[in-house]
């Protein structure tokens, strides 16, 4: 019997050995931890994309598309520009991405925000301009921080140059999200949510112009 | 067995199907890439090793060629392109330069391309923040230069937009396929 029950237990034992290791689902791409810095020179002049690809948001949400259709004739209110690391079946939140240490949101460059016209952003006023916004996450709370060292990698904030903080609240989400994930929610023309988003974390920030 | 697997398959669809808010953006399949003159400009100025200003930065989105004919197919001769994918591609001057012989004032702009054989003519346009070439507005351009274009010895499989030093100033490689264009700016 005790045979038996080793020998049942033994491959459970090594497979759980080896789980560490694993992949994740549905995931292709190696686990490892995003390249910190490009490398200097390229090795080729045409490169191939970034691992963790940029995008970018528009409040009014798509508004290049809604420009296009004709569904628009003023101009945009607010544009950020960021990188879309992935989770990759790591964890997030106090591991890749450390709790009291400033965070890019998101990967490469800082991330840019852009108000076209003069906002409140959590309560507090904001002149029209293009700002880096990176957070200091928290287990419960975020603190966000607008900073006017613009065009500048995200591995190093210049604190001399912080412009204002805005400190939120951490949500959990019920299922882990693959790609850091910046959007925006609509909650009037003129008002919106921004939402931050990945692994098992949501945060907010309500911009109103 | 095929019910198992049937059921297993069902299984996770389904929690796929809960795993993202559906409303989420995806990650974009042309993905968004920028260049900057001096090249990898952010790096060096995390560094301390920038020695000169930032004079030009471009925002493009990057389609990739997986085995599809591109210039005179995909992207048909004689016609307005947006030099890229998704979003119009996006050139801002941090100072006043000259493209074509033509001040341009420091700002955002538009860039397009009306790609030939052997010749192509960029398109600078104030209209920004707009989606591909569709609603291009020849009343909004800057300027039109034309531009000659080479042929590159490796095949590029992503479309690539970066800044070189050039004797004049600095020039925007953009490359796709084996076609190699050359935009000359003077600073």
């Amino acid at each position: 019997m005790k045979k038996i029950i080793l020998a049942t237990l033994l491959p459970v034992l090594l497979v759980s050995c080896r789980e560490p290791e694993k992949k994740p689902a549905g995931n292709d791409t190696p686990s490892k931890a995003d390249t910190p810095i490009k490398v200097l020179p390229p090795a080729s002049n045409y490169t191939n994309p970034d691992r963790s690809p940029m995008d970018m948001v528009y409040f009014p949400t798509d508004y290049p598309l809604l420009k296009m259709t004709g569904k628009t004739s003023v101009p945009p209110l607010m544009r950020i520009i960021y990188s879309r690391p992935q989770k990759q079946g790591r964890p997030i939140f106090g591991g890749l991405v450390k709790y009291d240490t400033p965070w890019r949101l998101g990967a490469n460059e800082s991330t840019e925000i852009e108000f076209f016209s003069a906002a409140t952003v959590a309560g507090k006023t904001v002149k029209p301009g293009r700002y880096i916004l990176y957070c200091i996450p928290q287990e419960t709370k975020w603190t966000f921080v607008l900073n006017s060292n613009l065009y500048s990698w995200g591995l190093e904030q210049n604190r001399l140059k912080d412009l204002m903080q805005f400190d939120v609240p951490v949500e959990k989400t019920n299922l882990a999200i693959e790609y850091f994930t910046i959007a925006c929610e609509k909650r009037s023309d003129k008002s919106t949510t921004l939402i931050f988003l990945w692994d098992d974390v949501k945060t907010k920030l309500p911009v109103s112009f | 067995m095929r019910k198992t697997s049937l059921l297993v398959c069902l299984l996770v669809s389904f929690l796929f199907s809960f795993s993202q808010p559906s409303k989420l953006p995806e990650v974009d399949k042309s993905p968004m890439d920028v260049s900057y003159y001096p090249n990898n400009y952010p790096i060096l100025k995390i560094q301390n090793k920038t020695a000169e200003p930032l004079a030009a930065r471009v925002l493009y989105s990057r389609p990739q060629k997986q085995g599809r004919k591109i210039f005179g197919e995909l992207v048909e001769y004689g016609k307005v392109w947006r030099l890229g994918a998704n979003e119009a591609t996006e050139i801002e001057f941090y100072k006043d330069v000259k493209i074509g012989g033509k001040k341009v004032p420091k700002g955002r702009y538009t860039l397009y391309a009306i790609v030939s054989e052997n010749v192509w003519t960029m398109i600078l346009n104030k209209d920004t923040d707009t989606w591909g070439a569709f609603k291009y507005d020849s009343k909004k351009d800057m300027l039109r230069t034309d531009v000659a274009v080479q042929k590159t010895d490796e095949v590029v499989e992503s479309m690539s937009m970066f800044f070189e030093k050039s004797t004049t100033g600095i020039s925007l490689i953009i490359a796709w396929e084996q076609v190699k264009a050359t935009l000359p700016i003077t600073l």
